[in-house]
């Protein structure tokens, strides 16, 4: 058995793998659970998963854990196994899709990677630096604005509302701005949806493939994953598990894969 | 003694054959433990954010250090540099301008190079013989250069400052010396590093001060330090002008290019770091770089003097893995 844990900036994400087959999924809130389950030991953070009821003694005791995360340079978990983040995205969508030629595109709660992956390899990766605004996050605030669900938001793709704030704040008073001027509710979603896919492109123009693999809470998105086919010409693939994807592939490191 | 402070490599010679000191703003700016709140009050005073940290750095360190007379690079370095010069005249800076031509033809040189010697009232004679004896060091500093990438005895940060400090030899050429004679007898007796992969390090000079350390610790060392290597004029040259003829960081990228790409093989380096400097021009040149450059090319951003950041450390250590395979 092996433990995958990924700790995201909005979500922490748990797997249970035995061998390849995933035998359970878990995630929460991040926040939350560093506040329950975390407490810094000096610089480093220890995570007491026991307590958090996400696996059993027994898997506990007889499983490898491999971690990765944003929380990486600052995290120590005893037994543990830490990774890169980009190594665990591909790791995961490598077992997810059996796919061995494709370019990743991870869209999270504050990252976006991508990352060229050539004969089951990775080639070369690329990831969002200095700005947030290509991500999840950008996401629940404009859902927020808009007063709107997230499933709400993610459900519409056409006749998109032209939004140019290369700022994810600015963003929210341009949206303001647009709301204003009568912009159909449906639009005005697409227009969110199609504002993270413009962002995205110069990356993907990067690693060109024939098929791009999408993970990420931001792969829930189904307006997004419709842009995403429009604008790039490309097949978009979204794996069954594509918010757990970077602890599947944590888990599947231990496999030695 | 009268110091005279510049914004990037100038001729050094002149300086120091009209018997000023020379003080690279640079090199001031970023060893102040201030460094941070010089960019600040720089910002109060009116610089943009959106503007390059080292700018607003050594605008402040001119203010703080009390310089008077500042040569200030107006071609072939940052465009920046002209409203800088513009605005330190206004606080009673006396600015000299100095450019590297773009054309890069040996009597533009020339002429830029007797301009600046008519502003400070010195011949060719006396440029000359300053010309020897600063070649004396930095052949010296050439031989740390040799000892990083040949005989793997020297860290890439001890290269990064030796070859760095050159610019102005720390406002004093003697004591410079002498630092560097040490230097080069302790490496020497070094036994050699092991680090599995060489990395190159291209780009301004970092405004991170962790980076190589940063690198070594996940056993890959810097081989080549790319600009400040240049600002160490590693070249043997006939005269001062084909000197900064040879000189490849103020010209175009191309130039600047055919450098890297001899030193990348020379040097047998697994991969290259670019830095580049946020609100930089040369941010654009990625691209040429990435096309032109046959390894695999990890870009950096810096904006202000800090260690690194979390996510650099994250995107560092990924590109690190997936060079070790």
């Amino acid at each position: 058995m092996q433990i995958g844990i990924d700790l995201g900036s909005r979500k922490a994400k748990f797997a249970l793998l035995d061998g390849e087959r995933i035998v359970r999924l878990a995630d929460h809130d991040t926040v939350t659970f560093y506040k329950r389950y975390g407490r810094l030991a000096g610089d480093e953070l220890e995570l007491d998963l026991a307590a958090s009821g996400i696996f059993s003694a027994d898997e506990l005791a007889g499983a490898a854990v491999v971690v990765t995360g944003y929380g990486r340079n600052t995290l120590s978990l005893k037994g543990a196994k830490v990774i890169s983040e980009i190594r665990a995205h591909v790791a995961g969508a490598l077992l997810q899709t059996g796919l061995r030629d494709f370019t990743l595109l991870d869209m999270g709660g504050q990252d976006t990677k991508v990352a060229l992956v050539r004969s089951g390899k990775l080639a070369d990766f690329v990831m969002n630096d200095k700005c947030a605004a290509s991500s999840g996050r950008y996401l629940e605030n404009m859902a927020a604005i808009l007063e709107l669900s997230l499933d709400e938001l993610s459900s519409h793709w056409e006749n998109p509302v032209k939004l140019d704030a290369t700022c994810g704040i600015f963003g929210e008073s341009e949206l303001i701005g647009q709301i204003l001027r009568g912009h159909p509710v449906e639009r005005l979603c697409a227009g969110v949806n199609q504002t993270l896919v413009t962002r995205v492109m110069p990356m993907l123009k990067r690693f060109a493939s024939e098929t791009i693999v999408l993970t990420g809470g931001v792969a829930r998105n189904r307006g997004v994953v419709r842009l995403l086919e429009e604008k790039t010409g490309l097949a978009v693939i979204v794996p069954e598990h594509p918010q757990h994807n970077g602890a599947i592939g944590c888990a599947h490191m231990e496999t030695g894969s | 003694m009268h110091r005279v402070g510049f914004t990037t490599t100038v001729p050094l010679e002149v300086v120091i054959a009209a018997g000023k000191i020379p003080v690279d703003m640079n090199n001031v700016f970023i060893t102040s433990p201030r460094s941070h709140q010089l960019i600040e009050e720089a910002e109060v005073d009116g610089f943009p954010r959106s503007t390059c940290g080292w700018i607003k750095g050594m605008y402040a360190a001119i203010l703080e250090k009390g310089i008077k007379e500042l040569i200030a690079v107006t071609e072939g370095d940052c465009s920046n540099t002209r409203a800088l010069m513009e605005v330190l005249s206004l606080k009673g800076v006396e600015t000299v301008p100095f450019a590297y031509p773009h054309d890069r033809q040996p009597e533009s040189i020339r002429f830029e190079i007797e301009k600046l010697m008519r502003h400070f009232g010195v011949g060719w004679d006396a440029v000359n013989l300053s010309r020897e004896r600063l070649g004396r060091i930095r052949r010296k500093v050439r031989e740390i250069d040799r000892l990083t990438w040949e005989e793997n005895r020297v860290t890439g940060a001890e290269n990064h400052y030796y070859q760095v400090c050159t610019s102005d030899m720390n406002s004093d050429p003697d004591r410079f010396e002498a630092d560097v004679d040490t230097f080069i007898a302790e490496a020497r007796a070094r036994s050699p590093f092991k680090d599995k992969l060489r990395l190159a390090y291209i780009g301004v000079p970092p405004i991170f001060d962790d980076l190589y350390q940063f690198t070594e610790s996940l056993g890959a060392r810097v081989v080549f330090n790319e600009t400040q290597r240049q600002f160490a004029m590693p070249y043997d040259t006939q005269d001062m002008v084909e000197q900064y003829r040879a000189y490849t960081y103020p010209y175009d990228i191309f130039h600047r290019l055919s450098d890297i790409l001899l030193e990348l093989e020379r040097r047998k380096v697994d991969a290259v770091i670019h830095y580049v400097q946020s609100f930089c021009f040369r941010q654009i040149e990625d691209m040429i770089v990435r096309q032109k450059v046959p390894l695999p090319i990890l870009t950096l951003e810096g904006d202000k003097p800090t260690p690194l950041d979390a996510r650099t450390k994250i995107r560092i250590e990924g590109f690190l893995e997936m060079l070790a395979g």
